[in-house]
């Protein structure tokens, strides 16, 4: 997609985006509520028109949602979107169905796809029997029954135990594997850093940064990372460690002030006495970035700061 | 035809649903006959107040499609919106003509006085319709399934009693009678009372022609609504 405007009323909820998927990547797309990946979602597939700019799906910029092409996409959305009333089979068979298999083929494909997701077992239950997480993966499965070429996945370990998220990040680097390209978006940066092969960075409607995983820290490279625990964070002098020159971002999260600095400015000790002449330090402690720091430092945010999703 | 499959599927799979869908129509066939009013017995007369219930019940399935995300899923598989509703209204319909048929010929098999059974089921079919299509047109107008349901009931309850199918419009002081061509219920009425004492096939014709416009005009509204 390129140059792609989508506005909902005054709101901006994409400002001239920007984005290429190749074919065999796993792209993950990092951005806090409201960021607009689910519009991106909308928009790229077709869900909603867009008011300026182009979209070009499997080499197709005019007229891209073709019925062919819808065939070759997937959509693991964000909503767990089966039927309650039909058995996990069921399930599968309907949207198989709808994809045009009929016959034998739909009948392999609805048992691979339950034995890929870790559920032929329950093959013949309904939904309601599920844990969280096994709702998670017949939702995930119900969009590989036709072997799409791009899957995009949405948020899809949303409120789920740690091991049905390792499954489901395990399913989706062997979907990879077998040549499936997806974007995988999230808040999690952890999932992100395990599983994406390039790393694009959304916030406001806007397209930040996007690189691979290194890239993207060593974009951040000249900056150091400040942890202090402190007696009390509300005398903190917030402002005044702001305005030190090289300060880039402070945080402050229960006891503990991280300040994002220019690396080898000195700030270190500057920052320590500063907070010193206000509260007692109990603890400081440098690290080297992460993804977080990358996303902390291009957007001046936490990850999972709150908003609405636009 | 996945979706029509699958619809049926979903319908006769809820044990509320399976009560509601065959307990009912077969429950009116054993009513009595009133007298001197309504013109046929009391469960045909219900009937139609029956059908609009039935109608909004299975439409919400619809509904529940868009809220729960499904209809999302779909919109960006090779499905368009036009085939998917018109497997599930096609669906829809199957089922209230199974219904329909089994209230007339259990009742001419049971031996009600229905006069003459197939138009009767003329009648009912072109009624369904139109219950069909203001059913479909009233959940594009909510978000939440269960208000939908009830504001429908409130609905089913005003054309009931202003449509002339729990109380005659001919008791109805004149500017109440007026209002009461409005609604569809009194098409219903107005064609049993045709099954009973017409003669005129034409009259019979409008009435079902009636019924058809309702089907048309709510058809388009519940339609040209996407349900995203």
């Amino acid at each position: 997609m390129q140059g792609v405007v989508k506005r909902y009323g005054n709101a901006v909820a994409l400002d001239y985006v920007d984005l290429a998927i190749y074919e065999g990547e796993i792209v993950g797309l990092l951005g806090p509520n409201g960021a607009g990946k689910t519009t991106l979602i909308q928009t790229m597939t077709g869900m909603v028109p867009i008011e300026r700019g182009t979209i070009k799906l499997f080499g197709q910029s005019n007229n891209p949602f073709t019925h062919a092409n819808k065939e070759k996409l997937g959509l693991v959305t964000q909503e767990i979107t089966v039927y309650d009333e039909l058995t996990a089979k069921e399930n599968l068979q309907f949207f198989a169905g709808v994809y045009g298999l009929k016959g034998s083929e739909r009948k392999e494909r609805v048992q691979e796809a339950l034995a890929f997701v870790g559920l032929a077992e329950y093959a013949d239950k309904v939904p309601t029997k599920f844990s969280g997480g096994m709702k998670r993966r017949l939702n995930i499965a119900c969009a590989l029954t036709h072997r799409p070429k791009l899957l995009i996945m949405d948020e899809p370990t949303v409120g789920i135990d740690p091991q049905s998220r390792n499954h489901i990040l395990e399913s989706v680097k062997k979907l990879q594997e077998q040549g499936t390209t997806i974007l995988y978006t999230t808040h999690y940066m952890e999932e992100v850093q395990e599983i994406a092969s390039r790393v694009v960075i959304m916030d406001q409607g806007q397209m930040i940064k996007g690189g691979t995983v290194d890239q993207l820290i060593q974009s951040i490279q000249h900056e150091e990372r400040i942890h202090i625990d402190v007696a009390d964070t509300s005398l903190l002098p917030v402002e005044q460690l702001q305005s030190i020159a090289g300060v880039m971002h402070v945080d402050v999260a229960g006891t503990r002030v991280t300040v994002i600095s220019t690396a080898g400015s000195g700030n270190v000790d500057r920052i320590l006495s500063l907070v010193k002449e206000y509260t007692g330090v109990l603890g400081i402690q440098t690290e080297n970035p992460d993804l977080e720091d990358v996303f902390l430092t291009l957007t001046g945010k936490q990850l999972r700061d709150g908003g609405g999703e636009a | 035809m996945t979706v029509f499959r699958f619809v049926f599927l979903r319908s006769f799979r809820n044990t509320t649903n399976l009560i509601f869908l065959t307990l009912f129509p077969l429950v009116c066939i054993f009513m009595p006959q009133g007298d001197p009013w309504p013109v046929l017995p009391y469960g045909y007369q219900l009937f139609g107040v029956f059908l609009l219930f039935v109608s909004i019940r299975l439409a919400s399935y619809i509904q529940v499609d868009r809220m729960s995300g499904v209809v999302k899923r779909l919109s960006i598989a090779p499905l368009s919106h036009a085939s998917y509703l018109s497997q599930h209204l096609l669906a829809y319909l199957l089922i209230i003509m199974l219904q329909c048929v089994i209230l007339v010929y259990g009742g001419v098999l049971y031996g009600q006085p229905l006069i003459q059974p197939f138009l009767l089921l003329i009648l009912y079919i072109s009624y369904s319709l139109a219950a069909l299509a203001i059913a479909l047109a009233w959940i594009t107008l909510f978000r939440n399934k269960e208000l939908a349901f009830f504001g429908f009931m409130s609905f089913v309850f005003l054309v009931s009693v202003l449509g002339g199918i729990i109380v005659p419009v001919s008791m109805f002081p004149e500017w109440l009678a007026r209002i009461a061509v409005l609604f569809p219920t009194y098409w219903l009425a107005e064609g049993q009372l045709w099954i009973v004492y017409g003669n005129e096939l034409g009259d019979f014709l409008f009435v079902n022609v009636v019924l058809w416009l309702y089907a048309l005009v709510f058809m388009i509204i519940g339609s040209t609504r996407k349900l995203r």
